[in-house]
């Protein structure tokens, strides 16, 4: 995909919520269709006028530009791969609670990213969770999500 | 009673408060996801069993040193530990990246000190004078101020095509602050149900996912921070960069300024600050590079903030901003109600106080010039190490704001669709600019519509309105013609190249 594709869909998909936004506005109550309709509306005309310069400049420009790639990254799979961690830790968080995932996710994604000492790995790990203990949970006392699978 | 005030800070059990209060508040700063509110609240109960003053000076020590303190992961890691801190990382990681971390970390430091400095010499000051001022802002001078932050959007953009995107990020801001709860009738607007957006799309989370998770995203393709380590031999002690007294002058005097205002943050101020530098630098073209002018504005006007935000609480008992509305609660429960009395009949302890404040500016300056160095040595940690570490502190710092799962996911979320807008050339600061500021310029324009019966010539004919307007239009007329010109002169050379080729 090319770089000016993609921000085509994203031009495209933002007039869309542009338009849907205005369209929304009416389904405000009457008390506010003098004020915060009038500034969501305000909004939405601007966002969608803007897509609308935006593609035109893309126009005016597309016979001398040429289709540059769109490189999210570099490095596909750790890039990936730190994602789908994170999001597999963000899902699994309340089921397991957050000593139990943090002491999965962190070296499973410092070996995934390229660590290779073993034991920077784990002194690393279990540093960051006697910090976080201290810290976060004993001197803040901020509540830390607790397991609710067992 | 000044003297009076001296001898009661000069007491140990006042001067530990000051240090641990201020050092702790570097710590909170510096952690993402924790806030100096969090951290002044927090303090509260333990104040119970103090003196009313050591307590007063303990959390006013965290407020100094949390403002400061979201400075160090924003410049070294490019994650903000306050929002106020987001300009900073603008400016300040890219000089990380350049290896000029510990300079960065040394122009902040030193640019926060005068801020806090300058703004609590005002507090001492002027602060009655200045209290009847901030009562002349209405909701139509609340909806210039947050239009007045987002002219800054015009500032970032190089040319017409980065002008346009830069306005649609910012817009796309404004739009996401809507979802929530309307301020004036307080209906639910596209919360798809969860309970969670009621109270609107937190901005932390958000923050913490566009500019933190996006960039250990990034990270994942190089082996350190620091992209040249052939540059580094050990982290040096660089000189302070010359001509950075105006930007901190600039910074001191507007986050002053818009602290005094109340419901105004300390983002707010930043970013202004960080736009009128842009504005009046020689290197304009260094902003966004690594540009040491930028992080001396940002980091003067958010801890000129301090001092400003105090002067409406403890003259009037408006809260400048959601700190010193904790501070307030802790000066109520120990029965000093703000107003008159507290200059009076508790001056000695008011007074004592504000002193305070001077050390606490003192004392993050001393740790921040002899820590830099240390502090800057993150940057060499390897990134396989170095990234999970970060993601972890920002999944958590997402999630303690409100203690929530979905703010975990929204900081997932805006992290990948940062990476995405980032390479289609949309701007992240302008986008958290708008999420920012639009809750201020929604109720502002819809209260001052209400005032004024839905004439929008309330939005003109206020002499401070005026004033407003006259800033705005002199921050962004200078870019608009420079992007103008870059334009033209851009069209004219294609002309010409295409003329050479056709011969």
């Amino acid at each position: 995909m090319t770089r000016r594709f993609a921000e085509i869909i994203l031009l495209v998909g933002f007039l869309i919520a542009a338009f849907a936004l205005y369209l929304s506005t009416a389904e405000y109550p009457k008390m506010v269709q003098g004020s915060t309709a009038t500034y969501v509306r305000f909004l939405s005309v601007w966002l969608g006028l803007l897509c609308l310069i935006e593609m035109g400049l893309w126009l005016r420009k597309r016979g001398r530009e040429e289709g540059k790639k769109l490189n999210v990254t570099s490095a596909p799979f750790r890039f990936w791969s730190l994602l789908i961690l994170m999001f597999i830790y963000s899902i699994l968080l309340e089921y397991l609670g957050f000593y139990i995932i943090s002491a999965l996710f962190l070296p499973v994604a410092m070996m995934v990213l390229g660590a290779r000492n073993i034991w920077s790995v784990a002194l690393t790990s279990g540093g960051v969770l006697i910090f976080v203990y201290l810290v976060f949970a004993k001197l803040l006392g901020v509540p830390l999500p607790q397991a609710t699978l067992f | 009673m000044i003297f009076e005030s001296l001898q009661a800070l000069l007491a140990p059990s006042s001067l530990l408060a000051v240090f641990i209060g201020t050092v702790s508040g570097v710590l909170v700063g510096g952690m993402p996801g924790l806030t100096a509110t969090m951290a002044v609240a927090l303090l509260i109960p333990v104040t119970f069993v103090l003196e009313p003053l050591t307590g007063l000076i303990l959390m006013g020590g965290v407020y100094c040193g949390a403002m400061y303190g979201g400075s160090i992961p924003a410049i070294l890691l490019r994650t903000p530990g306050t929002p106020a801190a987001v300009a900073t990382a603008m400016e300040g990681y890219p000089m990380s990246r350049q290896g000029h971390g510990g300079l960065a970390l040394k122009v902040s430091v030193i640019a926060s000190f005068c801020g806090g400095v300058f703004s609590t010499f005002v507090l001492l000051m002027v602060a009655p004078i200045l209290a009847i001022f901030a009562l002349t802002f209405g909701p139509p001078e609340y909806f210039l101020l947050a239009i007045l932050g987002l002219v800054g959007i015009v500032s970032m953009a190089d040319d017409e095509s980065s002008l346009v995107k830069a306005l649609i990020s910012g817009l796309l801001g404004l739009v996401i602050a809507v979802i929530g709860t309307d301020p004036i009738s307080g209906q639910l607007r596209y919360t798809l149900g969860l309970t969670d957006l009621y109270d609107g799309v937190s901005f932390m989370p958000a923050l913490i996912g566009m500019f933190s998770i996006s960039q250990m995203l990034d990270l994942t393709s190089t082996k350190r921070i620091v992209t040249d380590t052939s540059t580094l031999q050990k982290i040096k002690r660089e000189p302070f960069p010359k001509g950075l007294k105006k930007f901190v002058g600039l910074g001191s005097i507007t986050g002053t300024v818009v602290g005094v205002l109340p419901g105004e943050g300390a983002t707010i101020a930043a970013f202004l600050s960080y736009n009128f530098a842009r504005q009046y630098s020689k290197k304009k073209h260094l902003f966004g590079h690594g540009n040491p002018e930028g992080i001396a504005a940002a980091e003067s006007g958010n801890n000129g903030c301090v001092g400003g935000s105090l002067v409406p609480t403890l003259t009037l008992g408006i809260p400048g901003n959601s700190v010193a509305a904790a501070l307030m609660g802790g000066l109520i429960i120990h029965g000093l109600i703000p107003g008159p009395e507290l200059f009076s009949k508790y001056g000695v302890m008011t007074y004592a106080f504000i002193l305070s404040l001077f050390l606490a500016n003192i004392i993050f300056l001393f740790i921040g010039l002899t820590m830099a160095p240390y502090f800057a040595r993150i940057s060499l940690i390897p990134t396989p190490i170095l990234i999970p570490v970060v993601c972890l502190f920002s999944l958590l710092g997402s999630y303690a704001m409100n203690n929530s799962i979905l703010d975990i996911f929204v900081a997932l979320i805006c992290g990948i669709a940062a990476v995405i807008l980032h390479r289609t050339g949309f701007s992240l600061g302008a986008l958290i600019l708008g999420l920012i500021l639009g809750p201020i310029a929604e109720s502002g324009f819809a209260q001052a519509l209400i005032i004024g019966h839905g004439s929008y010539s309330i939005f003109f004919t206020r002499p401070q309105a005026i004033i407003l307007w006259a800033i705005i239009l002199v921050l962004l007329i200078p870019p608009i013609i420079q992007i103008s010109r870059q334009s033209g002169r851009k069209k004219a050379d294609v002309e010409r190249q295409s003329d050479n080729s056709a011969e």
